[in-house]
């Protein structure tokens, strides 16, 4: 049996200090121009939180591509320098190591700290986009198969087509959806949720550039996905408030609700609604179990909760009040009797149900 | 008749091993219901190698739709249903049947130097399974296929055609064969390797299998029972996902993405483990870093577990909750860095010969690297409000299964198919298959990525004409991938027609089932082997003693003195 021709273990291989060299230059200046571009190149940030968002992007791409040079020109490289000669005979063999302790130790460490520094850093803006100040304005967006719906405040009706948002606004969009998950992105200010029926998801940006962008469905939500999408229109206050008067937005508060006809309510079909229509969020137990929202099981005779969730008495008018307008507030998000399409004498009947728990 | 070394125990069940069954004769028992587990991965490979076919067809069509804006071919109601079969044929009837059931089956008892698996009637049943599973999905084509993608998520999948009830069924029998498989391997890792094969003298690629077994024994219930509550609910209205009735839709979620998670892993850890082994044979030198590799597959298989979540941080959960899911999901990287940089070490130093199964290791290395930063991008939360839902996700979830678990099984089909049919294959078109498959891989996903971050969702029939250019590119490099898979057929069928005799160890590498010959014999190995150290070492003797000569090797029976070196 032949003997075997190993290699002999002298130094890392000819050109290896060259090609370093090389990975170093190239990676400093492709890590220049990812750092300094406007990434992601053709897309502009449009307003809070872009801007935070491309910070991260840029920064992870500039580490993506040091590494990306170093796994792929390295491959390459010892893929070339180290075939087999073609004078070597089938007996020719690599050097024989097994490892390199230091060496291991520095690719565990070195990733390491780069994926800790990754973190807080990822984290850091995390809570930028966080803690992005809203409620200045808030809208509600609805979704249904195929489209989307906007709640303003002072608006009885909820507007069909663009969303119209004031520019330097920081704005709170609530997000839910009348039946299938549907997605609410855009692009412009790197910015998306989903559209959960039954629950709801908030978003919060601050229009900074004036113009007309779209909000893209990117949820599959059936045939008509691909064509699920409505623009956002952001304009100047001015000009905002222009097109608020036109869809009869007034400075008084309220849709209405103040005089909603509670006589001809029924308790069966209050019943059947509630399980449509609230009991994912409500449970017919005490108000501590809760789901999303508060037990309604009492709600008009609880002695440790005398008042209703937004301050009033709980009497049948302002339980229908809450029903009609939807609520806001720390215990939680409801979207309104207009969101959840339930009509006047929907509320009646749930009225009357609610009432009947109450007396058990 | 060599004796054990000093210190390779033995167990009772060694004595059993002298008394062969006889080699069923009927044809039936012989290549239809066998219990051999070359057989069975063969079956596995060709019913695997068929579906590959046509849900590769399902991505031509989905391709050649998007060739035009408004739609080139189809309508969007077929549209949904090709590309939801699409992902769910490459990820259940493809990916890891072949990963398990067809590498796992064929080459890990021969690795371990068993006879077979542990279980072998199970290994049938669940091999059955597969093909059933397979024809009821395909079929729910007749019926109004699946509509809501590979994830159907409620309660969109409800409103979904009859055949997504089919899917259900389809999925949750690949679901059982999947742990029926997982269970025989990890029964089969742990009990029956040859004396003296301790885990750490044990391949890579055994290695590999024994954290996928883990893997989709632990998972797959998960997977099971959504996919249960899912049918019910179709069929029989029972409320676990409609809010209307007080289900909640992120239920499925968390349920679906907690196998689907552990499943990323499960379709690359073999993998991973035929990368392990192709690289030093070719390199001739030793796998670098062993002990660290195979402590690393053990890592990612534990973290897998708890990273479902990064699958939904535009959901709806609570907040916080979205900061650790991002950061176990980053901790994930040091261990894959960990096997990428001991397999760019493998490389140093070496003799390496640029057979094919080593360009498509070296290819994998390179496309995987993308797929693994991409995945970074994805998994900080800010970036992921961009990213969730767009064609960036399609690049980085092809980068990952076509560049990573793909081009790994193409690397594993050229290096052990010599073993399989004792035959060589044509080495120039396999040259071509590479580039040609590299080049158009590349052309094909690589502009998804910036589609995506400009704003083009995914799962869409129609699109904003301003992305047209770059689909028009994509779609045309998909065209040349398929056709770099043609080259592939015309190659093996070829090649087993009239390719050229391999003989037992064509690549001189240095594991088990080398050393037998080549198709290896019913029940593998006369004698079990002792084995005396790990199998990477190219400058040793072989590691083995006891090995009998296989039944008409024209070679000397491997012995301790013998240095296998490359006869092709």
């Amino acid at each position: 049996m032949a003997q075997r021709v190993v290699k002999p273990r002298t130094n890392l291989g000819p050109g290896f200090w060259p090609v370093t060299a090389f990975i170093v230059v190239v990676s400093a200046i492709m890590a220049y121009f990812t750092l300094t571009s406007p990434w992601p190149i053709g897309l502009i940030p449009a307003g809070e939180p872009a801007p935070a968002t491309d910070a991260l992007f840029r920064f992870l791409g500039a580490v993506g591509a040091v590494i990306f040079n170093i796994v792929t020109i390295y491959t390459i490289y010892f893929g070339i320098v180290f075939a087999k000669a073609k004078n070597a005979g089938p007996n020719d063999i690599g050097v024989q190591i097994h490892d390199a302790p230091v060496l291991e130790f520095w690719w565990t460490a070195i990733p390491t700290i780069l994926v800790v520094v990754l973190a807080i850093y990822s984290t850091k803006i995390w809570l930028d986009i966080q803690n992005t100040q809203g409620d200045v304005l808030t809208v509600e967006a609805i979704s249904y198969q195929y489209g989307y719906q906007f709640r303003y405040p002072r608006l009885a009706q909820p507007v069909s087509g663009a969303l119209h948002l004031p520019l330097n606004t920081p704005t709170t969009i609530h997000v839910t959806s009348r039946d299938v998950i549907h997605g609410f992105w855009i692009p412009e200010m790197r910015i998306k949720a989903d559209m959960v029926p039954g629950l709801i998801n908030t978003l919060r940006v601050t229009p900074t550039v004036a113009g007309t962008y779209p909000i893209i469905c990117t949820e599959f939500c059936g045939v008509g996905h691909g064509a699920m999408k409505t623009t956002l229109i952001v304009q100047s206050q001015q000009d905002f408030g222009k097109w608020f008067a036109q869809q009869g937005g007034s400075q008084r508060s309220g849709g209405g609700g103040g005089g909603i006809p509670l006589a001809s309510g029924t308790v069966d079909a209050g019943k059947m609604l509630f399980g449509q229509k609230c009991s994912a969020c409500h449970s017919t137990g005490p108000f501590t179990q809760k789901i999303v929202g508060p037990g309604l099981g009492q709600i008009f005779n609880d002695p440790a909760h005398a008042k209703l969730v937004n301050g009033t008495d709980p009497t049948p008018q302002d339980v229908a009040n809450i029903v009609k307008n939807g609520f806001q507030g720390d215990i939680g998000t409801m979207p309104s009797a207009q969101m959840n399409a339930i009509s006047n004498k929907d509320i009646a009947n749930l009225v009357a149900y609610l009432a009947s728990l109450s007396k058990k | 008749m060599a004796t054990l070394a000093p210190g390779v125990k033995t167990g009772p069940y060694h004595a059993v091993l002298d008394h062969i069954h006889p080699e069923p004769t009927s044809f039936i028992r012989k290549y239809i219901f066998s219990i051999d587990h070359k057989v069975i991965g063969y079956q596995y490979m060709i019913t695997g190698g068929l579906f590959f076919l046509i849900a590769g067809l399902l991505a031509e069509l989905i391709r050649t739709q998007l060739l035009s804006p408004s739609g080139a071919i189809v309508t969007a109601a077929t549209y949904n249903q090709i590309y939801s079969m699409h992902g769910s044929a490459m990820v259940w009837m493809v990916i890891i049947p072949l990963v398990t059931g067809g590498f796992g089956n064929f080459v890990m008892p021969l690795q371990i130097g068993a006879r077979d698996v542990a279980f072998p009637w199970l290994n049938l049943a669940a091999f059955w399974m597969f093909p059933v599973a397979g024809i009821i999905l395909f079929s729910s084509f007749l019926f109004g296929a699946p509509d809501a993608g590979w994830t159907e998520y409620p309660p969109v999948s409800l409103q979904g055609p009859p055949g997504t009830s089919m899917w259900c069924v389809a999925i949750f029998l690949i679901g059982i064969s999947s742990t029926l498989t997982g269970i025989n391997f990890i029964v089969t890792i742990y009990k029956m390797r040859a004396p003296g094969m301790t885990l750490t003298r044990m391949p890579l690629f055994v290695w590999g299998q024994f954290g996928t077994a883990g893997l989709s024994f632990i998972a797959t219930t998960a997977l099971a029972g959504a996919l249960l509550a899912l049918f019910l609910e179709r069929t029989f209205g029972v409320p676990f996902y409609d809010p209307k009735h007080g289900g909640s839709p992120v239920l499925w979620q968390h349920m679906f993405w907690f196998y689907s998670h552990p499943a990323v892993y499960i379709m690359i850890l073999p993998v991973f483990g035929i990368i392990s082994e192709v690289l030093p044979t070719f390199s001739r030198k030793p796998v670098f870093g062993y002990k660290m590799i195979a402590f690393s597959t053990v890592a990612i298989a534990l973290l897998g577990f708890s990273v479902w979540a990064h699958h939904m941080f535009t959901s709806g959960m609570v907040p916080w909750l979205q900061l650790p899911f991002m950061i176990i999901t980053m901790v994930i990287a040091v261990p894959t860095g960990i096997k990428i940089f001991s397999w760019m070490a493998t490389l140093w130093g070496g003799s390496i010969h640029w057979t094919t199964p080593m360009l498509f290791a070296t290819g994998f290395l390179i496309t995987f690297t993308c797929g693994g930063l991409t995945g970074f991008f994805l998994a900080a939360v800010p970036l992921d409000y961009h990213e969730h839902g767009t064609y960036f996700v399609v690049a980085h979830l092809h980068y990952v299964l076509y560049g990573g678990s793909v081009m790994g099984l193409f690397a594993g089909i050229y290096y052990w198919w010599p073993k399989m049919t004792g035959r060589m294959y044509n080495e120039v078109l396999g040259y071509w298959h590479f580039w040609l498959t590299f080049i158009a891989f590349n052309g094909t996903f690589m502009p998804m990525h910036w589609l995506g971050l400009l704003g083009m969702p995914r799962r869409v029939a129609l699109y904003d004409p301003q992305f047209q250019f770059w689909n028009v590119f994509a779609t045309i490099s998909s065209y040349v991938l398929a056709g770099s898979v043609l080259i592939f057929i015309y190659n093996f069928a070829m090649s087993f027609r009239n390719g050229k005799i391999a003989g037992p160890n064509p690549w001189g590498a240095r594991t088990l089932e080398w050393m037998i010959s080549s198709p290896p014999p019913y029940y593998n190995y006369k004698k079990i082997p002792a084995v005396l150290a790990t199998p990477y070492d190219f400058g040793n003797p072989l590691p083995y003693i006891g090995l009998e000569a296989a039944a008409g090797a024209e070679e000397a029976t491997p012995t301790a003195e013998s240095h296998p070196v490359p006869t092709h």
